[in-house]
């Protein structure tokens, strides 16, 4: 019901901004808040300074490429931290390490953006970026891991940032998961001789599948919204999609935050209305995929999942 | 004779000698009646008990901070809250009367004005900007123009030791050095008046990507956005080859953090560096052409000595508040913020780097102040 | 063994890839909890050269001065999500676990509530933050409020404790509830005793998570508790609240020393705040597994 109220007024505010961008507005490059100190024109009816031309592509494919980047890295990541401290390590070492992990996902995303763009965006464009850039082939796919590595604010950044943010959502969930998978098929697995990374495989994991995918749309979820430190570390740079994996370029949910103060001094309302408009759109990309993500749910589940309850 | 027609006259020992005059005129305390309202001897109003917020440009936010304390010391039965939030929140929120007093660095745009016509900008102090840089090595000040500056920011020159560049700074040993270009990525007045800057100087700039708090700067692969101003410094620290734009209040940190800073080209081709006294010279040329409004920038003058990136810090107010007794409290507020004696007073404005406003400025900004019902 | 080795090819390979397997989760331990590490002693390490204890005492004076109000205020608005969302995500989500009977085909139902869940997880906090500022700050002439933003915050973290909600009570084991079936409980009290008591940890956890990023969060709380340097008063409308993110965002970016001193110490305090309840959660999920293994 919170969410429908919340759809309905922005709704309501993007309406003008709907109707003078346009479908051309998804496929657009263009940020061009326009003259907002000159001459007023309408455009269907609606008010908005002269020369004033919008597009989103830059921010729909920087949300997507960076929130991508996240769940590459956190999925892994995340199951191998939980199956660390679940499996195999001594309980006085897995707790504080456990904690830990709990921690960063209360740090808040502004203290984690600081840390992004001061310390990590730096010496990861220092030593890790060039050594991906110079080795890697130039050629298809790969090319967009190579070419100029930038000053370490960025989509790679971003999505490294981002991936990290995601994996205690992840963690924190599988790691409950895991600790409620009775112990008796895995001794059963175990009895059978199979090695812990097959009783992970057979038992385990398909026992709390369902769970990690519902933990992972969450974290997505996170992914795709995260503002503040997305805002701090990709480099904000409105109006064009990052030609590599190292370029500036910034997201929906970070355009908004940076761009919201000086919308506002749109007196036509019309820069307000638009980012009400980017907002739709994630909220429509969210919806998307979660559909996907629950048609893979429904799949998986009824093609694996032999143990445990539905 | 009333103060407001008083300050009607033109020129600084007009405005002081009417004002003089007025206030001796004036009974003990203040009187909002129907017509005029009359100033008491210290030319603040007494203000009734009151809640008052303030939101806006983070420039402004240390001088508010500042202004707090000492304003509700001389006047317990009022509290002000102040917030760091940005000039565009803080007009919106004046507009939306979520706040009483808005502070901005840009004044109000036309369509703003129109959208809410009771709103007022009010010169509060005056600030200016300096183009800083990172140049390991480089001791002396660079001289840059708009051409340069722009050159830099379209992409067209990349290196510090362009030909450009060179020709500008003889016996200046400039490194071969990538230039990286910073812009804020939020909206910002600092934005505004470094476009605006660039506008008035190249005629390029103005019918291209021409000025605002957001603009889309040319998409240069050299190019970053950062955060605020505290972003700029800290970007430009981290960056070799960094030039950034900061608001004056930055250059300490900027200094402390070994940032160079830049002699700007004026409207008459000097080259300056941003002191306090050629910033005022720049606003004292300005006092005549500001408007009864007072919206009017101030950047890149043809005004001899003057530095060219200087602007009006504002108050934002809505002329119509919600009571007689708030419209007091926020009049008494502002009086006793432009008052040279109280918040105007060179020991709060030099903290934050900022400039006083000239005495027919005050006037002015006194005459929208009692504008305020 | 013969089966098992028909199926899962020569032994020394499987061994191989079971040494890669540890190997590989204990790495990603490791790539994980560095720069959990990095970035906490970061935060300590730039806080402490400069932290003086008066700091929890003293009222801000914005870019100077104490916290005092900032960690009240943060208090209340964490307080307030922990009653509000607490009580609306755990209800969702066990209303999602429980109560909702399996569709046709056999998939869970509750499909739209999931669907508007998700999709307001994955809603920029900013976004609710500027509709909260439209809708309630200034249609509903609320002004910068605790209520705005305590509504706001919560709609946030609502999907984070219904989802860990629904997940821990999907993971406690069919023979629980039929054993308490067998006994005779009723659904409610069955689910009450048994149920609920089992998925407690998973719960907390979820809940844990969710009050942390309310307290982080900064870009809704701009446009809706406004800012005040004064302490929380018990008005819910027309006062702003003060909170600790604020001045962490807000002073980084001011030009003097002591404003970037306020800023370190807000984030320290943050991070010690999320210690401590993860500490104290921590050890009530551990009293409570204990008590219910002795009582099994």
């Amino acid at each position: 019901m919170g969410l429908g109220a919340v759809l309905a007024v922005l709704a309501v505010k993007a309406w003008p901004a709907v109707v003078v961008n346009g479908w051309g507005f998804v496929a657009r490059s263009q940020w061009l808040p326009g003259n907002t100190y000159g001459g007023v024109v309408h455009t269907h009816g609606v008010a908005h300074p002269q020369g004033s031309l919008y597009g989103a592509w830059p921010l729909i494919a920087g949300t997507l490429e960076t929130s991508l980047i996240a769940v590459v890295i956190a999925v892994p990541l995340a199951l191998g931290t939980a199956f660390a401290l679940t499996e195999r390590l001594a309980t006085w070492i897995a707790r504080p390490l456990g904690f830990l992990v709990e921690i960063l996902a209360g740090l808040p995303s502004v203290v984690i953006g600081l840390w992004g763009v001061l310390e990590v965006g730096p010496f990861l464009a220092r030593h890790v970026y060039p050594l991906v850039a110079s080795h890697v082939p130039d050629t298809g796919p790969f090319r967009f891991l190579t070419g100029s590595v930038g000053y370490g604010e960025g989509l790679a950044t971003s999505g490294l940032v981002l991936g990290l943010m995601i994996v205690p959502i992840i963690a924190a969930t599988t790691r409950d998961l895991f600790l409620q998978v009775p112990a008796l098929p895995k001794e059963g697995g175990e009895a059978l001789g199979l090695t812990g990374a097959e009783v992970a495989r057979r038992v385990t994991i398909p026992w709390v599948r369902g769970g990690i995918v519902g933990a992972t749309v969450l974290g997505l979820g996170r992914a795709l919204g995260e503002t503040m430190a997305v805002a701090m570390i990709s480099g904000s740079v409105l109006g064009k999609v990052s030609p590599n994996l190292y370029g500036t370029m910034t997201t929906i949910a970070a355009t908004i935050v940076s761009q919201l103060d000086s919308a506002a001094t749109d007196g036509t309302g019309f820069a307000i209305a638009t980012l009400a408009e980017a907002g739709l759109i994630l909220a429509v990309i969210a919806l998307v995929v979660n559909l996907a993500a629950r048609r893979i749910v429904a799949r998986t589940g009824r093609l694996a999942a032999p143990v445990g309850r539905g | 004779m009333t103060f407001a027609r008083a300050v009607r006259g033109r020129g600084r020992s007009l405005a002081m000698l009417a004002l003089v005059t007025a206030t001796m005129m004036v009974v003990a305390t203040t009187v909002a009646s129907a017509g005029t309202i009359r100033l008491p001897k210290n030319g603040v109003e007494k203000p009734p008990a009151a809640n008052l917020t303030e939101t806006g440009s983070t420039l402004l936010y240390p001088l508010w901070n500042l202004w707090a304390p000492a304003y509700e010391h001389a006047y317990h039965q009022v509290t002000l809250t102040t917030a760091g939030t940005g000039s565009g929140t803080g007009i919106a929120d004046a507009a939306s009367g979520t706040v009483n007093v808005g502070s901005s660095d840009a004044y109000l745009s036309p369509s703003v004005v129109q959208a809410t016509p009771g709103l007022l900008n009010i010169p509060l102090a005056i600030s200016y900007q300096a183009i800083v840089y990172n140049i390991p090595g480089l001791n002396a000040h660079l001289k840059l123009n708009g051409g340069i500056i722009a050159g830099i920011y379209n992409g067209k020159i990349t290196n510090w030791d362009s030909p450009a560049i060179a020709r500008l700074n003889h016996g200046v040993k400039l490194p071969s050095l990538p230039i990286v270009a910073l812009h804020r990525s939020d909206g910002s007045g600092d934005t505004f008046i470094f476009t605006q800057y660039l506008s008035k100087q190249v005629a390029a700039w103005a019918s291209g990507p021409g000025f605002g708090t957001t603009i889309s700067f040319p998409a240069i692969s050299n190019g970053l956005g950062e955060n605020g101003n505290g972003g700029m410094v800290t970007g430009c620290q981290a960056t070799p080859g960094c030039i950034a734009y900061v608001g004056i209040s930055y250059l300490t940190q900027a200094l402390g953090d070994g940032l160079g800073y830049a002699a700007i080209a004026n409207g008459v081709g000097q080259y300056l560096l941003p002191t306090p006294a050629d910033a005022e010279v720049e606003a004292a040329g300005f006092t005549r052409a500001t408007p009864a409004n007072e919206a009017i920038s101030m950047v890149d003058g043809r005004i001899h000595g003057g530095y060219p990136i200087v602007n009006y810090e504002y108050a934002i107010v809505n002329k119509h508040q919600a009571s007689a007794s708030t419209a007091t409290a926020v009049r008494s507020l502002l009086e006793w913020a432009v008052n040279a004696k109280f918040g105007n007073n060179h020991g709060f404005l030099s903290q934050v780097r900022f400039d006083p406003l000239p005495a027919p400025i005050v006037a002015k900004s006194l005459r929208q102040i009692l504008s305020i019902r | 063994m013969a089966v098992v080795d028909q199926v899962y090819g020569s032994t020394r390979r499987r061994r191989a890839v079971d040494w890669a397997f540890r190997a590989g989760a204990l790495a990603a331990l490791a790539l994980v909890v560095a720069p959990a590490l990095w970035l906490v002693v970061g935060v300590v390490a730039r806080a402490l050269p400069h932290w003086r204890w008066n700091v929890l005492t003293t009222l801000s004076a914005g870019t100077s001065g104490g916290l005092e109000n900032a960690v009240a205020g943060t208090f209340v608005l964490m307080a307030g999500v922990a009653l509000l969302a607490g009580t609306t995500g755990v209800l969702t989500g066990v209303y999602l676990a429980e109560l909702v009977g399996p569709r046709r085909s056999g998939r869970p139902g509750g499909v739209w509530a999931r669907g508007a869940i998700d999709v307001l997880a994955g809603f920029p906090s900013i976004v609710l933050g500027y509709v909260g500022y439209v809708a309630l700050c200034v249609a509903l002439h609320w002004g910068f409020s605790l209520l705005a933003a305590l509504l706001i915050l919560s709609l946030m973290v609502v999907p984070y404790i219904a989802k860990s909600t629904e997940s821990a009570l999907r993971q406690v084991p069919t023979n629980y509830r039929e054993g308490a079936e067998a006994l005779g409980m009723s659904q409610g009290y069955a689910l009450r005793r048994v149920v609920l008591r089992s998925a407690l940890p998973g719960i907390v956890t979820g809940l844990l998570i969710a009050l942390s990023v309310a307290g982080g969060e900064t870009a809704p709380l701009l446009y809706t508790a406004g800012a005040t340097n004064n302490l929380p008063t018990w008005s819910v409308l027309h006062q702003p609240v003060a909170y600790l993110t604020y001045y962490v965002w807000t002073d980084y970016n001011q030009p003097s020393n002591a404003a970037h001193v306020v800023s370190n110490d807000a984030a320290l305090i943050l991070v010690a705040m999320v210690l401590t309840m993860l500490v104290v959660a921590r050890l009530i999920v551990w009293r409570t597994q204990r008590h219910a293994e002795s009582a099994r």
